[in-house]
């Protein structure tokens, strides 16, 4: 008796097509190779390859001192350039428990949050620009170069400034900063409206993102996710107000996320957090404090106990801590809330000025993971956007 | 000096060794190969249900390569979430450690990275390949007795 043919969904063709999507492409993720399997339109499986950026980042930081290897940091992730340093100099700072004074730390605050706008910003281009809106693009250029200005006028360089140091920043603001950046943080307001007329309600826009890249919460969680991507499948962890680093506490913020976990709910996320990020902005620069901006008594005579900051008895040499700040045999896992995800570093010290280990914890890297599993079954078209939507830098994925 | 984590699983007669707390006063485990498939299992059901980061490196000269995994615990609305750093050492002539992917996806390409640098591969791990280095690259990166290829330096003469 003939049995019935198990229905199938009908293949256009017999034998599936490789593509590959090579490294170099017109988007500005950077070199990620996609060897995509295809039938007909559908995608079966995508294996991203990577490695085409690699330059050693952790190997060279085991023959360099920290002061030395602050220039290498900034081009892991070269759109957020304040928090690659940031925690490169964090990570010292906690293992030798040395104290930020507060103007220092309300600097730095001030550059993070400037540095995340500017990440999500320069996402927020290719993304709009990969889907196939092109105008975007030059907005956030327009957006983008006025925080450059900033940068320039407080630390030197537009994009890889060597602003952070052990202790605090390298110098401190110039005078009238502190009102540029506050009739930055007006005109940006004002940016961001105009992206939200343009892109978020507009249908075109939504039929392409809504519903695509779909991620659970318990998922997001099992692949290590971290950042918007998880903030958006609803999960609400946000290292900021978890680890209670810097001083985040003092200003009055909310945690973005969204339910959903498709790539509307990631770019809700990401532009929701650039308004949090301009009032955390205005607060800082509203209370920022005066005092030093760096604590430059950190090199002390070694062995000495029980001595107390300010007190008559407390013994330093009050010099700039570089270049022989020895790190101690101790290790620490410390990390920040990049733009992109959770940046951490794994320290080992070897009690000498050049660390034993340096392990990087790129956003990237573990974010990048779950492309395969969320493109089977959608669209070649899709695959653009969710790459985009996941936010990736080949800077910090290869290192 | 035991912490909570070492002391719950001393409870449930569970091999492991406890190396302190690191700086930050995260409890640190020291857990064998041969034991760590089934302890990944005991912690992910115990609720550590996020791995953070996993990367390896060579504890000594000459000695053994240790592979090292930061689990926390995501939960709603918890201030000082838990975490543990687990390590699990392995002998530099052949390193071979079970993977975890079954367990916390996200150590897939973090182990992969760390086959590639450093040589550990991983027993049941779906696609342990280089990924950072060519595929046709002899020799592991990041050990502390790795030479480069063709990499010569101008020396004076005497």
């Amino acid at each position: 008796m003939n049995q019935e043919k198990p229905m199938t969904v009908p293949s256009t063709r017999k034998d599936l097509m490789i593509v590959n999507m090579g490294p170099h492409h017109p988007s500005m993720h950077g070199v990620l190779r996609l060897i995509v399997t295809l039938d007909g339109e559908d995608v079966i499986d995508c294996e991203p390859i990577l490695g085409y950026l690699h330059r050693g980042m952790e190997k060279i930081a085991e023959n360099r001192t920290i002061i030395q290897y602050l220039p290498y940091v900034t081009r892991w992730d070269y759109l957020a350039t304040m928090f690659t340093e940031a925690i490169t100099v964090n990570a010292p700072e906690q293992l030798s428990n040395i104290q930020v004074p507060k103007r220092a730390s309300y600097i730095r605050v001030i550059m993070l949050e400037l540095s995340r706008i500017a990440s999500h910003l320069l996402w927020l281009g290719p993304f709009m620009a990969d889907i196939g809106a092109q105008t975007p693009f030059f907005y956030i250029f327009r957006e983008r170069e006025l925080i450059y200005d900033l940068f320039e006028a407080a630390t030197g360089m537009r994009m890889m400034h060597n602003f952070f140091r052990i202790g605090g920043v390298a110098a401190d603001l110039p005078h009238g900063w502190i009102d540029k950046c506050l009739d930055f943080c007006d005109y940006f307001l004002t940016g961001i409206a105009e992206y939200q007329k343009l892109i978020t309600r507009n249908p075109i826009f939504l039929e392409r993102v809504e519903g695509v890249g779909i991620i659970g919460g318990e998922e997001a969680i099992n692949w290590g996710l971290s950042g918007p991507m998880l903030r958006a499948s609803g999960i609400q962890w946000d290292l900021r107000k978890v680890d209670h680093y810097e001083c985040y506490d003092e200003f009055d913020w909310e945690v973005q996320w969204q339910k959903e976990g498709d790539s509307l709910a990631r770019y809700l996320v990401r532009i929701s957090e650039m308004t949090e990020s301009i009032k955390i902005i205005q607060q800082a620069l509203e209370g920022i404090p005066g005092g030093p901006y760096e604590n430059l008594e950190i090199r002390r005579f070694d062995r000495v106990k029980d001595t107390v900051w300010n007190e008559f008895d407390y013994r330093f040499i009050s010099k700039k801590p570089s270049p022989t700040f020895e790190l101690s045999k101790q290790e620490l896992y410390a990390r920040v809330e990049a733009p992109k995800g959770e940046l951490g570093i794994f320290l080992i010290g070897d009690k000498g000025v050049f660390p034993w280990r340096y392990k990087i914890r790129p956003p990237g890297f573990i974010n990048l993971q779950i492309l395969p599993q969320l493109v089977k079954r959608m669209k070649l078209a899709d695959i653009m956007t969710i790459l985009g939507s996941i936010d990736i830098i080949m800077g910090e994925v290869d290192r | 000096m035991q912490g909570n984590l070492s002391a719950w699983l001393v409870k449930h007669a569970l091999i492991h060794r406890s190396l302190g707390f690191d700086y930050q006063g995260i409890e640190t485990l020291l857990i064998k190969p041969e034991d760590w498939h089934s302890i990944a299992v005991i912690l992910y059901v115990y609720g550590y249900n996020y791995l953070r980061s996993q990367c390896a490196y060579d504890v000594a000269l000459g000695g053994l390569l240790a592979s090292v995994y930061h689990l926390t615990r995501i939960e709603y609305g918890v201030d000082q979430p838990e975490e543990v750093c687990i390590k699990v050492f392995a002998p530099r002539r052949d390193p071979r450690i079970p993977s975890v992917f079954w367990v916390w996806k996200s150590v897939d390409f973090q182990e992969r990275e760390s086959y590639d640098m450093l040589g550990i591969s991983y027993d049941n791990h779906p696609r342990l390949k280089r990924i950072l280095m060519p595929e046709s690259w002899i020799g592991w990166p990041l050990r502390k007795d790795y030479i480069t290829p063709n990499f010569y330096e101008i020396q004076d003469a005497h």
